[in-house]
């Protein structure tokens, strides 16, 4: 691990260190703001139906007089972990394989990339939505399904890294002077593969959110009453004029969110 | 009549001074040579005085050139219009300055016609005159760039360059990547230029090239002016202590070295050697001893097959037929690797001391081992905390050499191990080299271009012709040569 630690850049580019920001005040209000406020995400009160802020849910209350600050932190918990489920699954298959391929070559090599191309010739939602229709349980074929999407990405990155750098003069050096594949791995293609890893896979986790959103506000994601970001925004949506705040806040969570892990990702190039 | 007049030009860069003024002049049919080492600030100085400085640096002085008088760093665009027809600049690396996708005939009548303003036939014939003169035909007219060969090409661009009919011509670092045989060629065609009284200045690191052009020599070392003269006085009766180091360092100059017992025992032999890249065969039936505390010296033109000669005795590249043989003793990481470009063979983003501490780990070298061979070699242990592009090309050259040292090699192919130094730390890094063969009875390969090194060190020869010219022959050569 330590040479994942020396890898990372250790004075941050502003972009990054913002995003990074970003993200660790919006996983502090998922993980810590019901135990700040306590309640029940699923609990109705039809009383409070649209009803403002108050003690008990500081965000105010959806239609059905649910607090929107407990399915809000349900939310922001739910989304992220498959995202990241997903995307330490995919990342992990891309480097294996595009390792594999690049060190390979021959027919090994001619097999992954026809598989890859030919996913990345499948539109990437229309995946996952058969995966969702196969797999048991919706949060389990989300990850299933977009880890099959996702991997093309880690794998194209990897394979064209380690390829340029297997054939330098250093990998040459370095086999000469009778270090074995581990090593070459870890001293010269590590390196070059975890900056790269990095910014995909904070893409990779923001296009992963959006997608669990879209699928959810088109209604074939998540089911209700499960707390979801694209979910909780259509069903908002039909009282945008009464409580315009109650739709805003999935609304601008989601936005945050989406925000850090692109300056995460972006950044300047060292 | 002075051509060319240049009063204290100096450069600067913000606050840091990176050139003190210098002053010179071109006088008619009497080359003027700066030479200097990477970083001394030749090229500098002749951007100044061409007006071709980036906006970045700031330089100060007057360049007189005929009557018009222009303030350096300033008046960019009266530099311009002198560019072509008052001076014509010789690029670095003319098969790179080319157009690719016309043909050479038509790069240099384009110059004739745009720049002089000769109609379009007249612009044709003149061209094809130029290049006839060049020694190159009809054919070479109607060829692309990719088609010539590297020499072919570099007449083409200085044909194109000289089209427009300027007196002085600047050539800066014409013989860069060029083999001996090439550097003579390009001597002769820039003297050949002066024949018309015009005026040269040559910007060069090459010591023979300045032998050969002769005129007058300006050395600069870090900025600043080191001596000026004439280059034969010079050369003869070099004054300052810079000068005569750089002298001494031609290989030309080196002192020649005791022979190597006669017969050693064999380390490496090749039988009947066939060797082909991309299917040219490059080497053929060859046979080849390497032998114990022996220097075999390889030489031969740019893309002739020396570095796939190195692969195949080191194993990596398996022979279309012949066999290596490894004498039966040899460990398998006894045959070591020294690359022309050091810093390429390290690990990027690993200190060298950690880098060389896993070889030293993997052979179970004695603890002080590496201290042993940093004072040997001349090298400060306050480098190895250092990454691989933090250190000089001549300091990564010797780590490179300690490394390979570390896995207790009986072989080591080096690969034009020094063509990126300048004189004084090739000088240094090849007498540690012949060192090591004397001392520990290694054999070693040593590649070059320069044919004055191989002829002062190597102990053998193994000299290779061009390969059979064809297309792919050309093409290949002029890519390697820019390599």
């Amino acid at each position: 691990m330590t040479t994942f630690a020396n890898s990372l850049p250790l004075n941050m580019p502003l972009g990054r260190a913002m995003g990074a920001m970003v993200l660790a005040l919006v996983a502090g209000f998922a993980l810590l703001g019901p135990v700040l406020v306590p309640g029940d995400p699923f609990a109705q009160s039809l009383m409070k139906s649209l009803a403002g802020p108050d003690a008990g849910a500081p965000f105010g209350y959806d239609h059905l007089g649910r607090s929107l600050w407990h399915r809000l932190a349900h939310a922001l918990r739910l989304s992220p972990a498959i995202a990241l489920a997903a995307v330490a699954t995919a990342g992990a298959a891309g480097l294996i394989l595009g390792t594999l391929a690049a060190a390979r070559g021959g027919w090994v090599e001619r097999l992954l990339v026809i598989l890859a191309d030919a996913l990345m010739a499948l539109p990437g939602l229309l995946l996952v939505l058969i995966v969702l229709a196969i797999m048991p349980g919706t949060a389990l074929g989300f990850w299933a399904g977009l880890s099959l999407v996702l991997w093309v990405e880690f794998f194209r990155l990897t394979r064209a890294a380690t390829r340029a750098t297997l054939t330098s003069p250093a990998v040459q050096a370095s086999r000469l002077l009778g270090f074995r594949a581990a090593y070459v791995f870890r001293t010269h293609l590590w390196p070059e593969i975890a900056p790269l890893m990095l910014t995909a896979a904070a893409f990779g986790t923001a296009t992963t959110i959006m997608g669990i959103a879209a699928l959810g506000f088109v209604s074939v994601g998540m089911r209700a009453p499960t707390p979801e970001l694209g979910l909780m925004m259509v069903e908002l949506l039909p009282y945008w004029r009464e409580a315009p705040m109650a739709l805003l806040t999935p609304v601008l969570a989601t936005f945050t969110l989406l925000l850090g892990l692109t300056l995460l990702a972006g950044g300047q190039k060292q | 009549m002075t051509l060319l007049q240049a009063t204290d030009i100096s450069v600067s860069d913000g606050a840091t001074r990176l050139l003190d003024p210098v002053s010179l002049r071109l006088e008619p049919g009497e080359p003027l040579i700066i030479l200097g080492e990477t970083g001394s600030g030749k090229s500098l100085l002749a951007q100044a005085i061409m007006g071709t400085l980036p906006d970045s640096l700031d330089a100060a002085g007057q360049v007189s050139i005929g009557t018009r008088h222009l303030r350096a760093g300033a008046d960019r665009a009266a530099f311009r219009r002198l560019w072509g027809r008052e001076i014509a600049v010789l690029p670095q690396e003319p098969w790179l300055s080319l157009d690719p996708l016309m043909r050479a005939g038509a790069q240099v009548a384009d110059a004739h016609r745009l720049v002089r303003g000769l109609p379009r036939a007249e612009a044709r014939q003149q061209a094809s005159a130029d290049l006839a003169a060049f020694g190159l035909g009809g054919a070479a007219m109607a060829s692309y760039p990719h088609e010539l060969s590297g020499g072919m090409a570099q007449r083409v661009a200085i044909a194109a360059a000289r089209a427009g009919g300027a007196p002085i011509v600047i050539a800066d670092e014409p013989t860069k990547g060029l083999d001996a045989a090439r550097r003579d060629d390009v001597a002769a065609l820039l003297l050949g230029e002066l024949g018309q009284g015009g005026g040269l200045m040559v910007i060069t690191h090459d010591l023979a090239l300045a032998r050969m052009i002769g005129g007058r020599l300006i050395v600069l070392r870090e900025g600043a002016v080191v001596e000026t003269g004439m280059t034969a006085d010079v050369f003869a009766n070099p004054k300052a202590a810079y000068t005569r180091d750089l002298i001494a360092a031609d290989p030309e100059h080196w002192p020649a070295r005791e022979t190597a017992a006669s017969v050693g025992q064999t380390v490496l032999r090749a039988q009947g050697l066939t060797l082909s890249r991309r299917g040219q065969v490059l080497i053929e039936g060859l046979d080849l001893t390497l032998q114990r505390g022996r220097i075999l010296g390889v030489t031969g033109p740019s893309g002739c097959g020396k570095s796939s000669l190195g692969d195949a005795l080191l194993g990596l590249l398996p022979p279309d037929a012949g066999q290596v043989i490894r004498a039966p003793e040899l460990a398998p990481t006894a045959c070591q690797k020294l690359y022309q470009d050091p810093v390429a063979a390290f690990a990027r983003k690993r200190s060298l001391g950690q880098s060389l501490a896993d070889v030293a780990r993997l052979h179970r070298a004695s603890a002080g081992q590496i201290e042993t061979l940093l004072a040997r070699l001349r090298l400060d242990p306050a480098l190895l905390v250092r990454r691989p592009d933090a250190v000089s090309g001549g300091e990564l050259q010797r780590l490179a050499l300690l490394r390979a040292m570390l896995a207790r090699p009986r072989f080591l192919f080096a690969d034009e191990p020094t063509s990126r130094l300048d004189p004084i730390t090739q000088r240094d890094v090849i007498m540690m080299l012949a060192g090591f063969a004397r001392e520990e009875g290694l054999s070693i390969a040593l590649v070059s271009h320069d044919a004055a090194l191989i002829a002062k060190v190597a102990d053998d020869m193994q000299q290779f012709a061009q390969p059979r010219p064809d297309t792919a022959g050309l093409r290949d050569s002029g890519k390697t040569m820019v390599a």
